[in-house]
């Protein structure tokens, strides 16, 4: 494979779908006609009938190149795996993938519950597309990964749902494809085996082999891929590297404007009457929310371990047990705090209207950008649940400096809480190292 | 080195989808062998069972026509007659419904894995002969009791009950697709093999139907299976007329034409599902 070759060239690759019965103006004998058309597809001329899961994408892959492709629910991610690997085919346009092709699109493919653990193995194997004899040479390996060994032969239904995943992913791992295309169910599983994963993936790009790797996940393709591109409504509003993609896709999914000027750098202030909501926000209770020192003075810069307050203008609030919650996020949409009203230990005498005042004592956050999501809902019932009324995302930014908290050094924004400590070297005697004293 | 190149679009134009089987058969093999081991290992009576569904319809069918109505049968004991019928008819009905249903219950392997799709039908296929050879041994057993004993003749009885799985296979094609789209079909077709049971000499002599509706009742393939299956155990004359090379015609371009229905058609299941 000459390198200059692309591995991967998609044309104009477009899949749609027939939904029919759409509008719902439609009359009776119209509602029929939907239904027929949905069963004979040559019935069915007009373009409103179709939903576009794909629409004339294109775009092309090197070998050696780990792209990841990024979209929120129903961008059409899963829709392109699922034609690159053969399992539904487009509804026009081509791709052309040079090399054999492995695709992981669910953990467990083709596990039976009734079968053993060895029989699985090599079911899952043959249907990913390995030879027999392969995996039998491999299955040691398999086995030892896993970690299950006293359990290969019985059946997957009695494993445990940590061992059934293990073996799961011991067989995918030993999947050698040109192109490999993964379904973000490989970026769960302990830590463990991410790291391992995650190295299997570098080393597979290293050998001038090619990663297609879809997620929604912002850090997992910030760390593994080297380009990528997202997906809105199933056409790529964005191709380039993946550290771009990433501040892309975060801005536009995430509502994070990170163009500073139209969110200004001094703001305290925000309101939230239009500010884009979460789950379409079945009310409007969040009004506005503003950020202040400790003694009330506003402002969005602060140092660790001082005290930030939240005050929140809400009205329309007249159900029992509300809460408020206040989410700090860092730069990859990755939540840093959890801070909720009920948190509170004490009574809060709500009002229908009016301001309620968050105190966050001692910030423990690292030196970064943070933005603020705010959350306000209705808890209790039988189980004691939370349910979301009225969430804004992206409601409000502040900027956060270690000043002196902590030295600066070997701290980043989205490496955990920041904690005081205190370090002395202590005289070298084995004896005491032993005893523990 | 030689690079495999793959290129996905819409598929246009017909194909039989066969040479993609030989590349696969490891697969087929293993999907075939996971059912048969899967299903037996269910029931700790798997292979009682096999025998004993077939058996207790026998039963029934022997008390009802063999002794209430005394159905002509031409002198051969009703229940090694009706048996030696019933077996290919059981074969019939068990693979038309595994294979046309074979789509819609492999929905949580189509939708996650390329593999080429003719290989579940097939693995429905070879599982319905395996299931078959218990009932196949109960009726040589039934008929060792009734004096008749296996010659070499009897071996006939493998590529008739093949043939009768071929069939079945054909025409589960047509509906295998259809069958995820369409959940009515599955009742539909209940019916219509209750109908082809009476429209098959099984329960009842072939004799019994008038001279002049004779032709168009030998059209059935599965006539033939079974008045030749009655020859090869009972020795009981059967007379190779026209129709039988018209059922062979038959038989043979509803196989081809499943397989191309099924090829043109199996792309879209994954969509409805």
């Amino acid at each position: 494979m000459s390198s200059n070759q692309s591995s991967v060239v998609v044309e104009g690759l477009s899949k749609r779908y027939l939904v029919p019965h759409r509008s719902e103006s439609l009359s009776k004998m119209g509602k029929v006609a939907a239904h027929m058309r949905e069963f004979f597809p040559f019935l069915s001329r007009e373009d409103s009938d179709f939903f576009w899961a794909l629409r004339d994408l294109s775009f092309e892959v090197k070998p050696g190149e780990i792209l990841g492709i990024l979209g929120h629910n129903g961008s059409g991610k899963s829709t392109l795996l699922k034609i690159l690997s053969g399992v539904t085919q487009p509804s026009f346009g081509k791709a052309i993938l040079r090399g054999k092709v492995g695709s992981l699109l669910e953990v467990g493919t083709g596990f039976h519950p009734d079968l053993t653990g060895r029989e699985n193995v090599f079911m899952s194997g043959v249907l990913l597309g390995l030879k027999r004899q392969d995996i039998a040479a491999k299955f040691d390996e398999i086995v030892d990964f896993s970690g299950i060994e006293a359990f290969i032969d019985v059946p997957v239904k009695r494993y445990s749902s940590g061992m059934y995943v293990r073996l799961a992913y011991a067989v995918a791992s030993m999947l050698s494809a040109d192109i490999l295309i993964l379904d973000e169910v490989m970026a769960v599983g302990d830590a463990a085996f991410r790291e391992k994963s995650k190295e299997n993936i570098e080393k597979i790009a290293n050998d001038g082999r090619t990663v297609l790797f879809v997620s929604h996940n912002a850090r997992a393709v910030t760390s593994m891929c080297t380009t990528g591109m997202i997906l809105e409504a199933g056409q790529c509003i964005y191709q380039g590297s993946a550290k771009d993609a990433v501040a892309t896709y975060l801005r536009k999914v995430h509502h994070y404007d990170t163009d500073e000027a139209l969110r200004n750098e001094a703001a305290t202030f925000h309101d939230l009457d239009n500010a884009p909501r979460l789950l379409g926000g079945q009310k409007r209770v969040l009004r506005w929310v503003s950020t202040h020192r400790k003694d009330g003075t506003p402002s969005n810069r602060f140092n660790t371990g001082e005290s930030l307050l939240v005050r929140i203008g809400y009205q329309g609030l007249k159900i029992p047990n509300p809460y408020f919650a206040v989410l700090i996020m860092n730069e990859f949409a990755e939540r840093v705090a959890t801070i909720h009203s009920t948190h509170h230990a004490g009574h809060i005498d709500w009002t229908e209207s009016g301001v309620i005042e968050c105190c966050i004592e001692d910030l423990r956050l690292g030196e970064g950008t943070y933005r603020i999501m705010l959350d306000f809902g209705i808890y209790g019932g039988s189980r004691m649940a939370v349910t979301s009324l009225d969430c804004v995302p992206n409601a409000a930014a502040i900027h956060i400096e270690l000043s002196g908290f902590i030295t600066g050094m070997g701290i980043d924004a989205y490496q955990g809480a920041v904690h005081k400590s205190a370090w002395r070297p202590l005289p070298y005697q084995e004896l005491d190292i032993k005893s523990g004293n | 080195m030689t690079t495999e190149i793959r290129v996905i679009e819409k598929q246009q134009g017909l194909g039989f989808g066969l040479a993609e089987i030989l590349k696969w058969r490891e697969l087929l093999l293993m999907l075939a062998q996971r059912q048969i081991s899967s299903r037996y290992r269910q029931m700790l009576l798997g292979f009682f069972w096999a025998a004993l569904e077939p058996l207790g319809q026998l039963v029934m069918l022997t008390l009802v026509f063999g002794f209430l109505l005394k159905v002509d049968t031409g002198g051969y004991p009703y229940p090694l007659y009706a048996f030696a019928g019933l077996t290919a008819w059981w074969l019939f009905t068990r693979n038309l419904m595994s294979v046309a249903g074979s789509l819609q219950e492999n929905m949580g392997l189509i939708s996650k894995v390329y593999f080429p799709r003719l290989i579940l039908p097939l693995a429905a296929t070879i599982k319905e002969l395996f299931d078959i050879t218990v009932m196949v041994a109960m009726l040589l057993i039934v008929a060792a009791i009734y004096g008749y004993f296996p010659g070499l003749r009897t071996l006939l009885i493998l590529p008739l009950l093949i043939f009768a799985a071929v069939i079945s296979l054909g025409l589960g094609l047509w509906l295998a697709s259809f069958m995820v789209r369409f959940r009515d079909i599955r009742p539909m077709l209940n019916l219509g093999l209750q109908a082809g049971m009476y429209a098959t000499p099984i329960v009842y002599s072939a004799s019994l139907v008038p001279e002049r509706f004779q032709f168009a009742y030998q059209l059935n393939p599965m006539y033939w299976v079974v008045e030749l299956s009655r020859w090869a155990l009972l020795d009981k004359p059967v007379q190779i007329t026209a129709p039988f090379y018209w059922s062979l015609v038959f038989s043979l371009l509803l196989l081809a034409s499943g397989l191309l229905v099924f090829a043109a058609t199996e792309k879209m299941a994954v969509d409805v599902q």
